[in-house]
């Protein structure tokens, strides 16, 4: 066991801070994209349309049933072989391209689940007073879906922060290629990845604090 | 890129595109930034052996350097896809990759290398490696050569990415193959327990490939005079002293 270097790890804090940006950039569009796409695909699984169910739900299945990082591959590396035009992804746009697809399956099913969730009353209290399906949807059924997706979307964007470290294997130098770099230089492995860990997790930690306040609000009209 | 601050470069790269390579006087130049002491970083610097002769290069031959840092794996890939113009990361000339690259002239000329755990005197050189397990990195020409000794099939050959070196000083391959000089430099310069194994086995030649059409033959053609100006006035010579107090440039 040999003592920390815990200069270098000082040294190396505000060399890996300099690359959050970057990882909170490409979560936060990969996440926006993601929440667009998931609604479109949990409302088609709601109210079915033929022929676009079954590409629906074949593509949340795919989504669902590879890992990202096979998916990152095959659109970084495997596509542009096939497809030529796609050499002119770079690595941080095939990154978003793919952490929107993958989650925005996963997203979609629980969206799905908390439009569903709401109780049938509630469609029927909507109907009976003559709203059209969109008035229905808008104003009654999705804010009370909302509450219930919340806390669960909240952590799928936790995930999403963290799946950006797999940028890294597109050659995106991000907070983990940053750390991966800068070892391969000292040899201080356990130093560099530990600093990484330790920002990760405060981030992480940090959002976590704002989901327990966005519960409370998004509760309001329930607490007692 | 790395000195920039990554955000803007980040949001500009994916608004414009990635960086097209190949425009007039600008050269895109790949490399992994995860070899010591050709190209690593630290403090958010990308330096090394080839980061300055790049830069000598740009400055001999009236071009604009950018590096683009990858996995050492994809920047064959990238080359030929054009995300890249070349690559400085003492890439080994063979006759595989001289039929579809045009190489400028060597600037580097070294030896495969066996290095071991410190204290670890079962390794002695390529000879003693039947039966054990060796690492090297994917795509590299070492992993080539190991792969064509008459007893390769008796080696358990493993590929990595990086981090080739830690791996077998905590003992979990026997040795690694990688080139002469760098291996010396690690020993010599990081912390960690590792000593050289046996002589070089063969001798290589490094130079900085390009696409095999007219203007990748035209850059070749204006990198190669530079390369050939910074041999004559002592510039190559000077970086490699810096880096390896020895000159690893020109054949003994």
């Amino acid at each position: 066991m040999r003592a920390l270097d815990l200069d270098y790890m000082l040294g190396l804090v505000p060399v890996i801070l300099s690359y959050v940006p970057l990882t909170l950039f490409m979560a936060v569009v990969a996440m926006i994209l993601a929440l667009i796409l998931a609604s479109f695909l949990a409302i088609e699984r709601v109210f079915p349309v033929p022929v676009l169910d079954w590409l629906v739900m074949l593509f949340i299945s795919f989504f669902r049933g590879t890992p990202l990082l096979v998916q990152l591959f095959l659109f970084y590396y495997g596509l542009p072989q096939v497809m030529s035009f796609l050499t002119q992804i770079n690595g941080v746009t095939a990154a978003i391209m793919g952490l929107t697809l993958h989650f925005s399956a996963y997203m979609a099913e629980s969206i799905r689940a908390a439009i569903t969730g709401v109780d049938r009353s509630q469609w029927e209290a909507a109907r009976s007073i003559g709203m059209t399906q969109w008035q229905m949807m808008r104003r009654i059924i999705l804010p009370q879906a909302a509450r219930v997706a919340a806390p669960t979307l909240v952590n799928y964007f936790i995930d999403m922060i963290k799946s950006t470290s797999l940028a890294f294997t597109l050659g995106v130098t991000e907070m983990m290629g940053a750390a991966q770099k800068e070892a391969a230089g000292s040899f201080l492995y356990f130093e560099a990845f530990l600093v990484v860990a330790v920002i990760y997790w405060i981030i992480v930690e940090l959002l976590s604090q704002g989901q327990k306040r966005l519960e409370t609000y998004l509760n309001r009209a329930y607490a007692r | 890129m790395l000195r920039t601050t990554a955000l803007t470069a980040v949001i500009a790269a994916a608004l414009a595109g990635s960086v097209t390579a190949q425009e007039n006087d600008t050269l895109v130049v790949g490399m992994s930034g995860g070899y010591f002491p050709f190209t690593f970083v630290n403090q958010n610097e990308l330096q090394g052996f080839e980061v300055d002769v790049m830069n000598a290069v740009g400055e001999e031959a009236g071009l604009d350097i950018e590096f683009e840092t990858m996995s050492f794996s994809g920047l064959v890939g990238a080359l030929e896809t054009g995300r890249i113009d070349t690559i400085a990361n003492q890439i080994t000339i063979t006759p595989e990759r001289e039929a579809k690259f045009a190489f400028t002239q060597p600037y580097v000329i070294d030896g495969a290398q066996v290095v071991t755990r410190e204290g670890n005197d079962e390794v002695a050189g390529v000879e003693s490696l039947r039966g054990k397990t060796v690492a090297v990195n994917l795509g590299s020409n070492f992993e080539q050569l190991l792969r064509e000794l008459p007893f390769a099939d008796e080696i358990d050959i493993r590929t990595y990415e990086s981090n080739i070196e830690q791996d077998t000083a905590l003992g979990r391959v026997d040795a690694f193959v990688m080139d002469r000089v760098s291996s010396a430099q690690v020993i010599k310069e990081s912390p960690l327990p590792l000593q050289l194994a046996g002589a070089p086995f063969s001798e290589i030649r490094n130079a900085l490939p390009f696409r095999n059409d007219e203007d990748g033959q035209a850059m070749r053609d204006r990198v190669d005079a530079a390369l050939t100006a910074l041999r004559e006035d002592g510039t190559l010579t000077e970086i490699s002293e810096k880096w390896f107090d020895s000159d690893i440039t020109t054949a003994e």
